[in-house]
């Protein structure tokens, strides 16, 4: 899938396979620890797999903000929307 | 004879646990075999009924239902007075107290624990915890035991392995993938009765240690229990399983800590009677050393204990406090039983003596309820992920480890970004110094004046972590490449 395209897709489906749910199942107010279930290291996984897709180095600083399934899509919204 | 201040009753707080304790003690002197329980492999039912009039299944269960509602720091200094006696029994009443009744005290409905919890807390009906299957270990995402919403309540399928208590247990919490409950792949707990139709129960295993301990696998047949025995959320097993676990892991380490005590003592005594060279072993510099580090750590993971169970009852998070905990004492006890043994000479190798059987049943502590393995890896990104966690202590040695530490936390920061997750050997080496670190400030919480050599040493093992950090890169690439000359062989 095409990062700069399709951003929020993309973001949903990492962040699907990540959480070890469908994308369906994700709610924007949906948060990473609470709800999903996720801990450090997990989140940690989902960034690095964002990095991965969208060919950055995230920094700890840039990705720390990311509560909620809603805020991981703008974030990945927002890289995408800066030209490389 | 040097009598070391660890095996005092320092830990016990709670004025119920003073009282409970030394009576304890006198039962597990007069009562239990331990050679027996291990040699029979089982715990004898008198025994289970001992403990029940003692009111040991009842610890940390609510009075309102007929427990003794303990806090987590009592409930460990029990536990770890089991677990110098025999391990076995402590592992039963600890994931009893544990992971098999904190979810049910938790989040059940109010009819399950009325219905469930007095049972449980008189010792008529013992708890067990089911997560693990044979393909979900570490990863417990890929569970494939089912719940599902069926006409008259929610269907299980599926087997748990491994289950402690099982071959008596009445009620199972288990973790089960609920698809149609809280999303297409989430998971719930659900509360299972043994005489639910449909439940099998597997044969016991033959294991190296804690043999005494029931471990079986459960097979959920086409199992049907009403609504009201699912624990909290549905949907969110993982999250709750999480918060089980960390309650689950604080109590294991106090298990350890028992067992350290043991091991210690019985060293000290040996090294006292034994002669040679025309004195007592305990003469020897070289014996003195060793018992001295033994004596040091088991106060070491004493601290840890009482630090995590104090954060737990003033309502903080634990998650990575009790893994912190879990890994430092299942380590450490193991090392501290290595010790004794070798200290036993040949008498520690044969059985009677009881080190030998101390040694096998330390061995499990470092694989279940996370194996340490993991448990460092996931200590060292959450350090990564929240570097606040790092704490000032007032001590300047601690304090100047804390600053090394945190400069190589920002380090990793920078150079992987969020990708320091896929540098394993690296978050492991950052998680040891941490949790030197963090019992280093645990044993400063005590009050007890010798802990200072402790904390010494503590430190000594944080700055050689950090040291194995710079070189964690090259660690690894010499290991994929000595994996890749094994690979053409
Ligand atoms: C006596 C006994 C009693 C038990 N009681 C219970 C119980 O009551 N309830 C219950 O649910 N379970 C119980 N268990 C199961 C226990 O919790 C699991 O064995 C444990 O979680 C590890 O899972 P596993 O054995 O599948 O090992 P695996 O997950 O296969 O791991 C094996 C090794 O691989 C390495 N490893 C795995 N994943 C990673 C990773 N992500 N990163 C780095 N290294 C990794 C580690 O070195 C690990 O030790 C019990 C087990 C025993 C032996």
């Amino acid at each position: 899938m095409n990062a700069l395209e399709k951003p929020r897709e993309l973001t949903l489906s990492i962040l699907a396979e990540v959480a070890e749910v469908t994308p369906d199942d994700l709610e924007p107010h949906h948060r990473l620890r609470e709800d999903l279930g996720l801990d450090s290291l997990t989140s940690l996984e989902l960034l690095s797999r964002l990095g991965e897709a969208l060919k950055m180095d995230l920094e700890f600083e840039q990705a720390m903000d990311i509560r909620t399934v809603d805020d991981a899509c703008l974030f990945v919204e927002r890289q995408c929307s800066v030209p490389q | 004879m040097l009598r070391p201040a660890v095996i005092d009753d320092a830990g016990a707080r709670d004025g119920a646990v003073s009282l409970l304790l030394p009576e304890l003690r006198r039962y597990l002197a007069r009562d239990v075999d331990g050679e027996a329980i291990d040699r029979e492999g089982a715990i004898p039912e008198a025994t289970r009924d001992g403990l029940a009039r003692l009111g040991l299944f009842g610890l940390t269960i609510p009075e309102s239902h007929g427990g003794a509602g303990l806090s987590l720091g009592a409930a460990c200094e029990v536990v770890a007075t089991l677990a110098e006696a025999d391990r076995s029994i402590a592992i039963m009443v600890g994931l009893h107290a544990g992971l098999g009744t904190r979810g049910l005290v938790q989040h059940g409905t109010a009819e399950l624990r009325d219905r469930w919890l007095p049972r449980l807390a008189s010792g008529e009906c013992v708890a067990s915890f089911g997560a693990t299957e044979a393909s979900a270990g570490s990863d417990l995402t890929m569970l494939s035991t089912r719940v599902k919403p069926v006409a008259g309540g929610l269907r299980i399928d599926g087997e748990k392995s491994y289950v402690t208590n099982g071959g008596f247990a009445g009620l199972f919490t288990i973790l089960a993938s609920s698809p149609g409950l809280g999303g297409a792949r989430a998971a719930s707990l659900v509360c299972v009765p043994r005489d639910a139709e449909g439940v099998k129960i597997g044969r016991e295993e033959d294991k190296l240690g804690i043999r005494g301990s029931s471990t079986v696998t459960v097979t959920f047949d086409g199992v049907v229990v009403p609504w009201s025995h699912l624990l909290g959320e549905p949907g969110k097993g993982i999250v709750l399983t999480h918060g089980l676990l960390a309650w689950g892991r604080t109590i294991m380490s106090a298990g350890c800590v028992g067992a350290a005590r043991s091991a210690l003592a019985m060293a000290m005594a040996h090294t006292h009677t034994r002669r040679q060279s025309r004195r007592p072993l305990s003469a020897f510099g070289a014996t003195r050393a060793h018992l001295a580090w033994m004596s040091m750590r088991t106060r070491a993971m004493e601290a840890i204990v009482r630090d995590v169970s104090a954060a737990a009852e003033a309502g903080g998070p634990i998650a990575i406090p009790s893994a912190i905990a879990k890994v430092y004492c299942s380590d450490t006890a193991f090392a501290i039983a290595d010790r004794a043994l070798q200290l036993h000479g040949a008498l520690g190798f044969l059985e009677p003596t009881g080190v030998a059987r101390l040694l096998r049943d330390c061995r499990i502590t470092r694989i279940f309820e996370g194996a340490n393995d993991v448990l460092l890896v996931r200590i060292g990104a959450a350090l990564l992920a929240d570097p606040s966690a790092l704490g000032r202590t007032g001590a300047e040695a601690l304090d100047a480890l804390a600053l090394r530490l945190g400069a190589a936390v920002d380090a990793a920061r920078r150079r992987w970004g969020v990708g320091a997750v896929n540098h394993q050997l690296a978050l492991q080496r950052i998680a040891r110094a941490h949790i030197a670190l963090a019992v280093g400030a645990a044993l400063l919480d005590g009050d007890d004046a010798g802990s200072s050599h402790a904390v010494s040493e503590l430190v000594s093992e944080g700055n050689e972590a950090l040291e194995a950090l710079d070189r964690a890169d090259t660690d690894d690439a010499r290991a994929a490449a000595v994996l890749s000359v094994l690979a053409e062989a």
